[in-house]
C-alpha cells in the first residue's frame, strides 16, 4: 500500500516535469485533503485555505522543470501550505511578516474523545479525566501530535516544519505520551 | 526487521507500523500482530495500552467534499492555462527577469545620481553611502534575488547569506585574500560566517558598517525604510555608522578588535537615519542559543537566584543585571523548562516579589530582597 502510493507519487512528479497538466491535477486530488486539514489548524477561513492550496499548486507547476528535486512531495506541500497560509494570516493582520524569527502562531487542534467514549464504553469519569490530560497538552505538542499521527510525517521532517531540533520533537512527543499513559495505566491496573 | 520483543509502550505509541495498525486496521497488519501476540503472550498488556493511547488522540477532521474537489482542481487548471498566455511564465521566465532587473538597475542608478547632483550638499550627503554608488564604483560581484522567495548563497570564503526577496549582496574579487572580508548589501539578508578572527567580516548597508569576527546574524537595509536593523544570532557583532564623525574606517578593519555598539544574541540595534542615532533593543520572541538542556534543568526548587538567573542569561545569551547583595537571600521554585524567555522573566520576578525593564538590550532587575 505505502509502496505503491509512492509509486504513484514518483510517476505523477515526473509528469509534472514533462509538462503534464493532469499530473499536476491528480496530485492536488491525491493531497488535498490533508492539505485542507492541516491549514485549518491555522485558520477556519475556508475560503483563505482554498486560495493558499491554489498557490502552493501554482507555484509547483511555475517550478515543474525542478521538480526532480522534490524529495518528498508531501513534505514539500504541507510545509509550502503552512507557510502560505502564515503569510496570508500575518498581512491580513497587517503584522510584519519577519523572518525565521517569528514563531508565534496558532493552532487548533480540537481532541475528538467521543468516538473513544462510546467505542471502548470508558466511564464518565474516565472521559472527563481523558479531557483534562488532552487540554493540558501545549500548543506545539498538540502540533507535533498532529503531523505524527494524522500526517504520518517523520521525526526529522517534523524537526524541520517546526523549527526545532529533533531531540525535542522526541522530548515533547514523550511527555506527551507519559502524560496519556498515566491516565491509562491506573485503568489496566485496576482492570487487571 | 524491528525488535518488537524490547518495545516498551512509548516505543510502541511512537512506531510507524504500529501506528498504521491502529489506525488503518490493514488485513496484513491485522494478521501480523495476530501472529505476534500468539508468540510474545507477556506483551499483552503493553500492546493493549499502547493502542488506548493511539485511540484517545482521535481528532475530528475537517473534510472536502468531492464536488468542492473537483470545483479546486478545475480553477487551478483554468490559472494555469491562463498564465500560459502570459509570456512571464515560460521556461525562460527567471533570464527576462534578470534581464528586466539590469534595466531597472540602471535607471535607478541614473535617478539616484541625478539627485546627488541636484542636492548636492542637502541632507542626502548619506546618499555617498548607498549600494547603487558603491557598486559600479569597486567592480562588484553582485549576487541579486529578483524572486519572492529567500535565496541563499556561499560566499568565497565558506560563509552563506540568505538574502531576503528583493535584496542583494555584492563583493569585490578580492573578497578572500584582503585584511578584511568586505560585503556591501542593499535589502535584507541573514549571514552565518566562517570564524576567521585574524579577517574580520564586514557588511557594509548604507550609513552603517557591521563588524563580526565569526557569528551568524541580520541586517536589514532597504533604501526606502527610515531605519536599519541588525539582528544579532549568535556570537557577537559590532555596528559603527559611516557618517558620524570620528569614525575611522581603519579601526573597523582592525583583527580581534570589536569596537563601536557591541551586540550579543537577541539583541537588535536600530539606527534612525534620520537622526543618526543608534537604540539597543531585545527581541520579542529571543531564541535559545544552546539546545535544549536536559530534562532536570531549569526545574527550581528553592535554588538560588544566582543560579537561576544566570541559567536564563546562559541559555539566551543576554545579559540579567541585578545587585547580588539586594537579592542573594532569594531562593525560587519554579518550573521554567517549557516557559519562553519573558514568562520565565515574569515567573521568576513574581517568585521573589522583583520586578523587571529591559534597558539598552539587557535585563534589570529591581527589588528590596528576600527575607
Amino acid at each position: 500500500m505505502k509502496e505503491s502510493s509512492q509509486r504513484l507519487e514518483a510517476v505523477l512528479m515526473e509528469g509534472l516535469q514533462h509538462n503534464d497538466e493532469q499530473s499536476l491535477a491528480a496530485l492536488m486530488k491525491l493531497y488535498y485533503a490533508d492539505l485542507y486539514n492541516y491549514a485549518s489548524r491555522f485558520t477556519k477561513d475556508s475560503g483563505l485555505i482554498k486560495d493558499c492550496i491554489q498557490e502552493v499548486f501554482i507555484s509547483l507547476w511555475q517550478r515543474r522543470e525542478t521538480a526532480g528535486t522534490i524529495l518528498s512531495p508531501k513534505y514539500y506541500f504541507i510545509r509550502a501550505i503552512k507557510n502560505k497560509v502564515l503569510k496570508s494570516l500575518h498581512k491580513l493582520n497587517r503584522k510584519k511578516v519577519s523572518d525565521e524569527l517569528q514563531e508565534e502562531y496558532d493552532f487548533f487542534h480540537e481532541f475528538s474523545i467521543e468516538r473513544v467514549i462510546i467505542e471502548k464504553q470508558i466511564s464518565e469519569e474516565k472521559a472527563d479525566k481523558l479531557r483534562k490530560t488532552l487540554t493540558l497538552l501545549s500548543k506545539r505538542q498538540k502540533e507535533i501530535i498532529y503531523l505524527k499521527y494524522y500526517q504520518y510525517l517523520d521525526h526529522g521532517q517534523i524537526a524541520e516544519l517546526m523549527n526545532i531540533s529533533r531531540q525535542s520533537v522526541y522530548n515533547l512527543l514523550h511527555e506527551a505520551i507519559f502524560k496519556l499513559r498515566s491516565l491509562w495505566h491506573t485503568e489496566f491496573v485496576t482492570e487487571y | 526487521m524491528k525488535e518488537f520483543r524490547l518495545f516498551d509502550i512509548s516505543d510502541f505509541v511512537m512506531d510507524e507500523d504500529f501506528i498504521r495498525w491502529v489506525s488503518k486496521r490493514e488485513k496484513s497488519d491485522n494478521d501480523f500482530w495476530k501472529n505476534w501476540l500468539r508468540q510474545h503472550p507477556d506483551k499483552h498488556m503493553v500492546v493493549a495500552e499502547a493502542r488506548r493511547i493511539l485511540e484517545s488522540i482521535g481528532t475530528e477532521q475537517a473534510s472536502v467534499s468531492d464536488h468542492e474537489l473537483q470545483s479546486e482542481v478545475d480553477r487551478l487548471l483554468h490559472t494555469i492555462q491562463e498564465q500560459k498566455e502570459l509570456p512571464s511564465i515560460t521556461p525562460h521566465r527567471t533570464s527576462i527577469n534578470k534581464w528586466w532587473y539590469a534595466v531597472a538597475a540602471t535607471v535607478m542608478l541614473a535617478l539616484a545620481a541625478t539627485a546627488v547632483f541636484v542636492l548636492h550638499n542637502g541632507r542626502n550627503a548619506a546618499k555617498k553611502y548607498s549600494y547603487d554608488l558603491i557598486a559600479p564604483s569597486k567592480g562588484l560581484i553582485e549576487n541579486v534575488n529578483t524572486s519572492e522567495k529567500t535565496v541563499t548563497v556561499k560566499l568565497p570564503d565558506g560563509s552563506t547569506v540568505n538574502i531576503a526577496p528583493h535584496s542583494r549582496i555584492g563583493y569585490t574579487n578580492n573578497f578572500d585574500n584582503g585584511e578584511t572580508r568586505d560585503i556591501y548589501l542593499s535589502g535584507e539578508a541573514f549571514f552565518n560566517v566562517t570564524k576567521n578572527p585574524a579577517r574580520p567580516f564586514r557588511v557594509f548597508a548604507n550609513e552603517i558598517v557591521t563588524k563580526v569576527l565569526g557569528t551568524s546574524f541580520r541586517v536589514r537595509s532597504f533604501e526606502k525604510d527610515t531605519v536599519i536593523q541588525v539582528t544579532v544570532r549568535t556570537g557577537k557583532v559590532s555596528v559603527y555608522s559611516q557618517t558620524a564623525a570620528g569614525t575611522d574606517i581603519k579601526e573597523i578593519a582592525q583583527p580581534y578588535h570589536l569596537g563601536g555598539i557591541i551586540l550579543t544574541p537577541n539583541q537588535e540595534v536600530v539606527y534612525q537615519k534620520e537622526k543618526e542615532k543608534f537604540q539597543k533593543v531585545l527581541l520579542d520572541n529571543p531564541l535559545r542559543i544552546r539546545p535544549e538542556p536536559p530534562e532536570q534543568t531549569m526545574l527550581y526548587e528553592d535554588a538560588p537566584i544566582e543560579k537561576v538567573f544566570r541559567e536564563v542569561a546562559d541559555n539566551y545569551g543576554i545579559s540579567i543585571v541585578y545587585d547580588n547583595d539586594i537579592l542573594k537571600k532569594c531562593t525560587v521554585t519554579a518550573d521554567l523548562r517549557k516557559e519562553p524567555f519573558y514568562n520565565q522573566l515574569v515567573l521568576v520576578c513574581k517568585a521573589i516579589g522583583a520586578s523587571y525593564e529591559i534597558i539598552d538590550g539587557q535585563v534589570v532587575i529591581q527589588s528590596n530582597g528576600c527575607e
